[in-house]
């Protein structure tokens, strides 16, 4: 339900992205995996819309369903609380969803702590209970537990599988971690400077990866 | 190469400067005056002529009358050239100057929009036109800045027993008569001014009352003492003097403007 | 010595009196600063949030122009003012020159391109990634733009207090179209110029020690508010 075809991201002569064609099912889970700078995050970008393209068209079904949440989400000056009722319309109900959404990540005690004095774990899960206050068809998280703890982690990715069962959307994130992807995605993608080099099932993509790069990554991981 | 160019230099400047100092002793004379007498121009006009003939160097400072005559009292002034008679014998009284040596002369005018609404033109004395001005409340620009200029204006303002300050058409700029007779220029108002300066001053105003008897202006020129500062130039004070009164000056001085304005602008006094 | 004494007893005399030209030329003085300040940063601090978070074809042609414009000597600017609101100039029909108003448009020319300058760098530093947080979030461009004003507030503050702090102490512009009228458009710096050239030293002096209080208490609200920007 959302599809890139001949996408290029050029920066001053340099190929960022290259992608001839990619697809994503509804209601599938992605984790996107590989070294820094390989790509992730600009394809998210690409995705999400916040950056255009040099080349190519990005197809999505429900443009105004969309959810991303960048690498280090920027938490406003305001309570917690309002924080996360920002992402929401203004109905009677606001108040109490984005209440369950905070609880979900575990961060019911945080309601009425100003947003910027909050640490980049907590900053992130409140990002995470952003995205997940209201229905959304698909949901692009970049790197939603680079700064959380074990306990954050856990509690970032019981919801979000819980959200993605539920609500049927389509989930694309990206990890640093294998062992989250597995633990995440259904299928998994491998970037390598800038293009795709693996796709497949997540157990077969770690455990028998078939490019040189993708096996380089994967060698000190283990299931 | 390089050694030798820089003794060349180094032997041509020693020699241009002990050339200089053979002939003066100290060659520059400070002169201070006011901002009228600079901006009717007959400074510029005189000076390559007096320094050419007598080879000193003069630097002019102007401002308004009280900060030009105060440059005597700091020591900042070989000579003054002003013309406010009361605080110039006052200056003479403190002992700060040697002598005053009122040399020339001309007269004050009264400007204005060309439609002349308070009907200055044709008045007797400035004092008549001044009445006028202020009962048809017609703009009037003052120097406002203690000058020998506004001192002249606030005399005829006393004779009438009138203090302008604060009405709404009476309009206190503090600044030269270059200046107040721009601000005259926007407003169409009247302007107390000299003539020299007047007439080198780009405006639309028209002459309106001119050589009434209480507009006269006299110009003097006063050495400073040599008593009080080590190092006043008393010589060329002096010198200035001398020339400043001589012929070939009141030649000068009395053909100035004439081929500009079509008409003299200042004049010398007789001697006694 | 005795003089000194005359001449300090006459400053506090002046200072603490009540001298009602003393008072005037401030509250001129006052009048003119806040309002110049508030109209450049209506326009200034808009255009600065704009230019710090879009991007846009032209944008390095246009910051070049604003750098330009945020070095314009005050001269410049009052003369440029000068010649369009003299008699004989296109604007000479309003019959602004040596008024306040006068005084206040060269401020604006003058201040409004720092301001604007001043808030697109504040705004380019933060605008990046409220940009990309608030777009994941899906709100619209003009909520987008309105939440990076509301989190840069303070800074726009202290780019506020910069403006009249620069306002106050202007003298070439506002000397040029002001005039410097008695009573009008003298306002504390142009009135210490004047005095000065006069030789009345205790009255410019007054006026002096006001315009540096006022000045530092600008600068120490400013530093305040930059610094409990920083920790916040």
């Amino acid at each position: 339900m959302i599809s890139v075809r001949d996408v290029l991201v050029q920066v001053g002569g340099r190929v960022i992205l290259d992608i001839p064609l990619l697809k994503f099912e509804e209601g599938r889970r992605y984790g996107l995996i590989g070294e820094n700078g390989s790509g992730k995050t600009t394809l998210l970008r690409v995705l999400a819309g916040t950056l255009l393209p040099t080349q190519g068209q990005v197809t999505r079904q429900n443009p105004n369903s969309l959810g991303y949440m960048p690498q280090a989400p920027y938490a406003f000056s305001f309570s917690v609380l309002r924080n996360v009722e920002m992402a929401l319309e203004n109905t009677p109900e606001r108040r109490d969803n984005a209440v369950r959404a905070l609880e979900a990540v575990g961060m019911r005690n945080f309601l009425a702590a100003r947003g910027n004095k909050l640490s980049g774990g907590e900053a992130q899960r409140m990002a995470v209970a952003r995205m997940i206050a209201r229905p959304r068809k698909l949901l692009l998280l970049d790197e939603p537990t680079s700064s959380t703890d074990i306990r954050g982690t856990d509690s970032i990715e019981n919801t979000l599988l819980d959200y993605a069962r539920n609500s049927g959307c389509t989930l694309i994130f990206s990890t640093h971690s294998p062992a989250q992807a597995l633990r995440l995605a259904q299928e998994v993608i491998f970037l390598h400077q800038g293009k795709i080099l693996e796709k497949g099932p997540a157990l077969e993509v770690l455990e028998n990866p078939q490019t040189e790069s993708a096996r380089l990554f994967l060698q000190h991981w283990r299931i | 190469m390089k050694k030798l160019c820089v003794v060349l230099i180094m032997g041509v400047l020693i020699l241009s400067l002990t050339a200089c100092a053979t002939k003066i002793e100290n060659p520059v004379i400070r002169l201070s005056t006011t901002t009228s007498v600079n901006d009717s121009g007959l400074m510029a006009y005189l000076q390559p002529v007096f320094e050419k003939d007598t080879g000193y160097t003069l630097e002019i400072t102007s401002a308004g009358t009280g900060a030009a005559i105060e440059k005597g009292r700091t020591g900042d002034a070989d000579v003054l050239l002003v013309h406010a008679k009361a605080s110039e014998e006052e200056f003479i009284n403190e002992g700060f100057g040697e002598v005053r040596v009122p040399f020339m002369y001309n007269f004050f005018v009264i400007v204005g929009p060309e439609g002349d609404p308070a009907g200055v033109n044709g008045s007797a004395t400035a004092a008549e036109a001044f009445k006028k001005i202020a009962e048809a409340g017609a703009t009037f620009i003052s120097r406002g800045d203690d000058s020998g200029t506004h001192k002249a204006e606030l005399k005829i303002w006393k004779s009438l027993e009138l203090d302008p300050t604060g009405q709404p058409w009476y309009v206190s700029v503090g600044d030269s008569m270059g200046k107040t007779l721009t601000v005259g220029n926007e407003m169409q108002g009247y302007v107390f001014t000299d003539k020299a300066t007047f007439l080198a001053h780009e405006n639309t105003l028209s002459l309106l009352l001119e050589e009434t008897d209480d507009m006269k202006n006299t110009y003097s020129m006063i050495a400073i003492t040599s008593q009080r500062y080590a190092d006043t130039n008393y010589a060329g004070a002096q010198a200035f003097i001398e020339w400043m009164t001589s012929e070939k000056a009141a030649d000068l001085i009395a053909k100035y403007g004439i081929e500009e304005y079509g008409e003299q602008l200042f004049f010398i006094l007789a001697a006694k | 010595m005795a003089k000194t004494m005359d001449v300090i007893r006459e400053i506090f005399g002046l200072l603490f009196g009540q001298d009602p030209e003393l008072r005037q030329i401030i509250g001129v003085t006052l009048r003119m600063s806040t309002l110049s300040a508030l109209v450049s940063a209506l326009v200034g601090i808009p255009l600065g949030v704009i230019l710090g978070s879009t991007e846009f074809k032209a944008k390095r042609f246009v910051n070049r122009i604003l750098h330009t414009l945020m070095g314009l000597p005050p001269v410049v600017a009052g003369l440029i003012v000068f010649l369009f609101l003299s008699r004989s100039g296109p604007l000479g029909t309003l019959k602004l020159l040596f008024t306040v108003t006068a005084m206040v448009i060269a401020q604006i020319v003058l201040i409004t391109p720092i301001m604007t300058g001043l808030t697109a760098n504040i705004v380019s530093v933060k605008a990046p990634l409220i940009h990309e947080t608030a777009a994941g979030i899906g709100l619209r461009p003009f909520q987008r733009m309105l939440y990076i004003i509301y989190e840069c507030r303070v800074q726009f503050v202290s780019t506020l207090l910069t403006g009249f702090g620069r306002a106050i102490a202007e003298v070439g512009a506002v000397q040029m179209v002001g005039g410097n009228v008695q009573f009008k458009t003298r306002v504390m710096t142009t009135a210490i110029m004047m005095q000065t050239n006069m030789g009345h030293f205790e009255f410019a002096i007054a006026l002096g020690i006001v315009l540096l209080v006022i000045a530092f208490l600008i600068n120490s609200l400013v530093s305040r508010i930059q610094e409990s920007a920083g920790l916040a």
